[in-house]
């Protein structure tokens, strides 16, 4: 600049005494205009690029598991779910104007309360997830690190739950609750305090269900009422979340496992007794029920024989009747003797004893043999 | 001359984007700010673009206004029927009036707030907890448990104690997330749950073998109603037909004689059925007709 000035200066000033020609194309002076006009071309140049470059520092990217939230001077640009962005490419002023915030987000949130547990290092709860396994306490618990419920009848249980819920704002949950010490914007606080309201649902219904219910007789109802006690704590205390499902884990005290094996035993071999008592009580009143019925059906049978026995014999008298009376004598006879002689037939073994003329009893000798197995041997001697 | 005007240009805009970020501040959603000039509080703001006098003159304090989550440490407290008790609440506080949160916590540090709430809760856990009795805590009886009383009895009382100090924090909920026996207590429960096991043991094997006897017994005498009931209704059946059968007793009655003779003849057919064996003499008809022949025998 002092250059050109100097430059420009003479042309105007004839007392200094200078006598040089007035031409500013001299090839020096020339070379300079050219190099700054060319330095301030860049300087344009390089002016444009940073425009640009503020406006494509704008774009901003938002990953697959959340969602992002413009600011525009601190407030967010559009309400509810129309804030909220999704995965792709986005664009938004630069800063100081626009803040972009990115929330981890999935559309099913999962928290879990082991505030009910025993202190277990992540090794051993990957052995308990796998297999079962429950590792080996001393003791006593120590209130500083194992977590456990008091039931109603004042026992000692392990619990654990999982909840799956899902955010009904996520705008409203990521500006009303906060991480605690960390002031990023996130999902993080309300999980915390759903985790919370997951422990304090363990506590309140383990308080008000017996140790038996909880093990037992009542796992599904226990884990209903959690899930309806921390459905009711997120309604009261404006969570803005909607469970849809509640997993509850309850297992007696390890020090106490085997005991509780036994009582398990002891039961299932009562409810045995009792099957096999069902048993023989079906087994006897169905048979005494099939015998009743047939003692009946007997009796319905034998009652019809008879009446029809006594019909068809009153039958048979109207019908002989007439020729009874005619001679009853002749009629009497005739039919004694048609019977006897049927009788007669009948008979195995037969004898005539005719009365002694002198009226003398006959002495008669009966010698009776055992009835022998084959048919038709009379059984008599005389 | 041209050349001049962007120079200007340039020198304006970085200016005007110095006076800005110098006169003013942006508060976020979820945050409020509590201007300070010389000291003194002289308002609060929203989120959004605000004005400001640079520094020294005003300052801006800015506060998370969301709910925080807080769990306390353990407080080892007796109940009223002197049982100790050792218990955890976890709180949602928020700053609900920056000021005074401003004036009561230096700098407005969140931490000093906690550990201010902390005592606080400590203080209150173990006055509510004095005042009730371990029943109120576990109860089979929904009506008898005072888990929510006893809860809401703790925040009141630290509500209270907040507003009185004026601490511009108020308690959005709390709830207990621990109850729990101290560590020697817990063997003497182990004991006594171990009696109480046993006893459901040596019941559950009475219980059973009682029970499978008393259904047996039942059904026997089940059986044996059943098939006296059956016997009952047979007789009853029986005498059903007899009656019915009577009716035939006045056609009978027309010849008694006749009667009596038929019932007779069927009678001798049905006593002589089978392998009978007949002694007759001579008095019985047919062999009657002997009676006239010359026999062997003796005679006088």
């Amino acid at each position: 600049m002092s250059d050109e000035h100097e430059h420009n200066h003479p042309a105007h000033a004839h007392d200094h005494g200078h006598h040089e020609p007035m031409t500013p194309d001299d090839a020096g002076s020339q070379a300079l205009a050219e190099a700054l006009r060319s330095s301030f071309a860049i300087v344009k140049f390089v002016m444009a690029a940073l425009v640009v470059v503020f406006l494509v520092s704008g774009v901003f990217q938002v990953g697959p598991q959340e969602k992002g939230v413009v600011l525009r001077f601190g407030r967010t640009v559009g309400t509810g779910q129309q804030a909220l962005l999704g995965p792709g490419l986005h664009w938004s002023f630069p800063y100081p104007i626009d803040e972009v915030v990115k929330i981890p987000y999935k559309e099913v949130q999962s928290v879990e309360s082991t505030a009910g547990w025993f202190y277990m290092t992540p090794a051993q709860w990957t052995a308990y997830d796998m297999n079962g396994e429950l590792p080996r306490g001393p003791g006593q618990l120590n209130p500083a690190v194992d977590g456990y419920a008091i039931t109603a009848d004042r026992n000692i249980i392990h619990t654990r739950a999982r909840i799956y819920y899902q955010i009904n704002d996520p705008i409203s949950a990521v500006f009303h609750f906060s991480d605690g010490a960390n002031p990023a914007l996130s999902l993080a606080g309300v999980s915390n305090i759903v985790q919370n309201a997951l422990n304090n649902a363990l506590l309140y219904t383990a308080a008000h269900f017996g140790v038996d219910a909880v093990l037992t007789s009542d796992p599904y109802g226990f884990q209903d009422a959690v899930l309806q006690r921390v459905t009711q704590l997120a309604d009261n205390e404006g969570l803005g979340i909607t469970i849809q499902q509640c997993d509850v884990k309850s297992i007696p005290p390890r020090q106490l496992q085997g005991i509780f094996e036994q009582v398990a035993a002891a039961r299932q071999n009562q409810t045995k007794f009792l099957y096999g008592a069902h048993a023989y009580e079906n087994q006897v009143t169905n048979s005494a029920n099939a015998q009743a019925s047939s003692i009946i059906n007997g009796a319905k049978s034998a009652g019809v024989r008879y009446v029809q026995n006594l019909q068809a014999d009153a039958k048979a008298f109207s019908d002989l009747l007439p020729n009874y009376l005619i001679n009853p004598g002749l009629f009497e006879q005739e039919r004694l003797v048609q019977t006897m002689g049927q009788v007669m037939t009948n008979a195995v073994f037969k004898a005539y004893l005719p009365t002694s003329a002198g009226g003398e009893p006959t002495e008669l000798r009966l010698q009776l043999n055992r009835e022998p197995p084959g048919p038709n041997t009379g059984a008599a001697g005389l | 001359m041209k050349r001049n005007l962007i120079t200007l240009i340039t020198a304006a805009v970085l200016a005007v984007i110095f006076t800005l970020l110098l006169f003013t501040f942006q508060v976020r959603e979820s945050e409020v700010a509590v201007v300070t000039t010389f000291g003194k509080v002289a308002g609060t703001c929203q989120p959004g673009l605000h004005l400001r006098w640079p520094w020294p003159i005003q300052q801006v304090y800015k506060f998370d206004e969301r709910i925080q989550n807080f769990e306390d440490k353990f407080s080892e407290s007796l109940t009223a029927d002197s049982i100790t008790l050792i218990t955890s609440v976890y709180v949602g506080w928020r700053i609900s009036d920056a000021p005074s949160f401003l004036n009561s916590f230096k700098g407005g540090s969140v931490s000093t707030a906690q550990s201010q709430l902390e005592s606080l809760l400590r203080s209150a856990n173990m006055t509510v907890v004095s005042k009730h009795q371990l029943s109120d805590f576990v109860n089979a009886d929904p009506k008898l448990l005072g888990f929510d009383e006893i809860q809401h009895e703790i925040e009141q009382m630290v509500e209270d104690e907040l507003q009185t100090n004026s601490y511009g924090i108020h308690i959005e909920f709390l709830g207990l997330k621990r109850i729990e026996l101290p560590e020697s207590v817990t063997q003497a429960v182990f004991d006594r749950m171990a009696t109480e096991r046993n006893i459901l043991i040596s019941k559950a094997n009475n219980e059973g073998q009682a029970d499978a006897i008393k259904i047996r017994a039942n059904a026997d005498r089940q059986a044996n109603e059943t098939l006296a009931n059956a016997q009952a209704q047979a007789k009853r059946i029986e005498g059903e037909g007899e009656a019915e059968g009577a009716r035939t007793l006045p056609i009978l009655q027309q010849n008694p004689d006749l009667a009596v003779f038929l019932l007779r003849i069927d009678a001798l057919k049905s006593a002589l059925n089978q392998k009978a064996t007949l002694i007759l003499d001579q008095h019985t008809p047919p062999f009657d007709l002997f009676q006239g022949l010359p026999t062997n025998s003796p005679s006088h």
